[in-house]
């Protein structure tokens, strides 16, 4: 038992455990997946699902599990960077289309923000936890940028986000099914506008031009948004 | 001679292992965390460093190969480092209940509206430009 009580406050023994299961958890979860693609055994639906009945059955906070697997989200960082080989890929293919590729950008940002509000205000929200929904579409970074400086809560936003990404890129499948697209162009930049990383995960499963059109669109959104975000917030207030 | 062959002898070794292109992709973020804190420019620091990548391969100082594999594997592997920060739901509790559930509907809604109107409007914007610019073969 003292045994116990030692490796649950050393610090070591909690990250590699928290670690371990998440990542095990996540591997177990896409394995899972492959052998059975419904779109509610996503990998990242029932692996944070499992994680959470263990830390409530641990009786660990949110706190401690974040601060034992915070590693894991760092490495979205060279993640990031890793967008760039794709992108360098299609350089032919995105020297052609940028036009148009900014314009879905604008268009599609145009929309994230009108449709939250509106659908937010339909259903009877206001404050921050409306301006808290706005940047949603972004990839997370970018976004709980946005969100502080037009006053919402970035640390609400991060989950909406996260929201966003696991259903968009279930959501997109289905939508892409359902509307009449030709270009490549277009069913990339449904990807990483609609569900930004995860978004961006799905599209490279569906073709290596979609996903690179989808990364791009993904980081051209976030830029775009960051660089408004200082005008987008004084218009609110 | 021999630092010759210990550059070539190098370069295959980085072009061939997975672990020391993560490593490299690493080194690159840092970097760019870097510049992002030292410039204070509002940019992520992944973001700047994809750009210092973007700029090295095109002027051909750095070659696809050096980094294809371990790019391949970040980008296969992107769920894996979302999943800690789904958690924080755990930290909201007034989202279980009603309001939560009005604000799923706000996120499903709002991001299939996002995504029809964003592929129609490119859709629609790349036939408009095929028709009018000649913009080489269409892209299907």
């Amino acid at each position: 038992m003292s045994m116990l009580v030692l490796l649950s406050t050393n610090p070591i023994a909690l990250t590699v455990f928290w670690s371990a299961a998440t990542i095990g958890l996540y591997f177990a979860a896409k394995r899972l997946y492959r052998l059975w693609p419904r779109w509610w055994l996503t990998p990242l639906g029932v692996a944070p699902l499992l994680l959470i009945a263990i830390t409530l059955s641990c009786h660990t906070s949110y706190h401690d599990y974040f601060r034992s697997t915070q590693w894991l989200v760092l490495l979205l960082g060279p993640t990031t960077v890793a967008f760039a080989i794709p992108i360098y890929e299609q350089r032919a293919l995105i020297r052609r289309h940028w036009p148009v590729l900014a314009a879905g950008v604008l268009v599609g940002s145009g929309t994230a923000m009108v449709s939250a509000w509106g659908l937010a205000s339909l259903l009877g929200m206001s404050g921050s936890l409306r301006l808290s929904l706005l940047p949603r579409s972004m990839s997370t970074p970018f976004a709980m940028a946005v969100s502080g400086d037009i006053g919402g809560v970035p640390d609400l936003t991060a989950v909406f986000v996260v929201f966003t990404g696991v259903f968009g890129a279930a959501l997109g499948e289905a939508v892409l099914y359902c509307l009449p697209l030709r270009s490549v162009l277009a069913r990339g930049a449904l990807f990483g506008m609609g569900a930004h990383g995860a978004g961006v995960a799905k599209a490279h499963q569906i073709g290596r031009e979609e996903g690179s059109i989808a990364g791009l669109v993904m980081v051209m959104v976030g830029l775009v948004n960051v660089l408004a975000a200082p005008l987008l917030g004084y218009a609110l207030h | 001679m021999t630092t010759r062959r210990f550059a070539i002898n190098a370069r295959r070794g980085l072009d061939l292992s997975r672990p020391l292109q993560i490593a490299l992709l690493c080194v690159f973020w840092l970097a760019g965390e870097a510049v992002a804190r030292t410039t204070e420019i509002p940019v992520p620091g992944g973001i700047v460093g994809m750009f210092i990548v973007l700029a090295l391969l095109a002027s051909g100082r750095l070659s696809l190969l050096s980094m294809r594999r371990g790019a391949n594997w970040f980008l296969a592997e992107m769920l894996l480092f979302f999943i800690p920060a789904v958690l924080a739901i755990m930290d909201h509790q007034e989202l279980m209940g009603w309001l939560g559930l009005k604000v799923l509907v706000v996120i499903l809604a709002g991001t299939i509206i996002v995504m029809s109107v964003t592929a129609l409007a490119v859709d629609l914007c790349f036939r408009w430009r095929s028709a009018h610019v000649h913009a080489g073969p269409a892209l299907d």
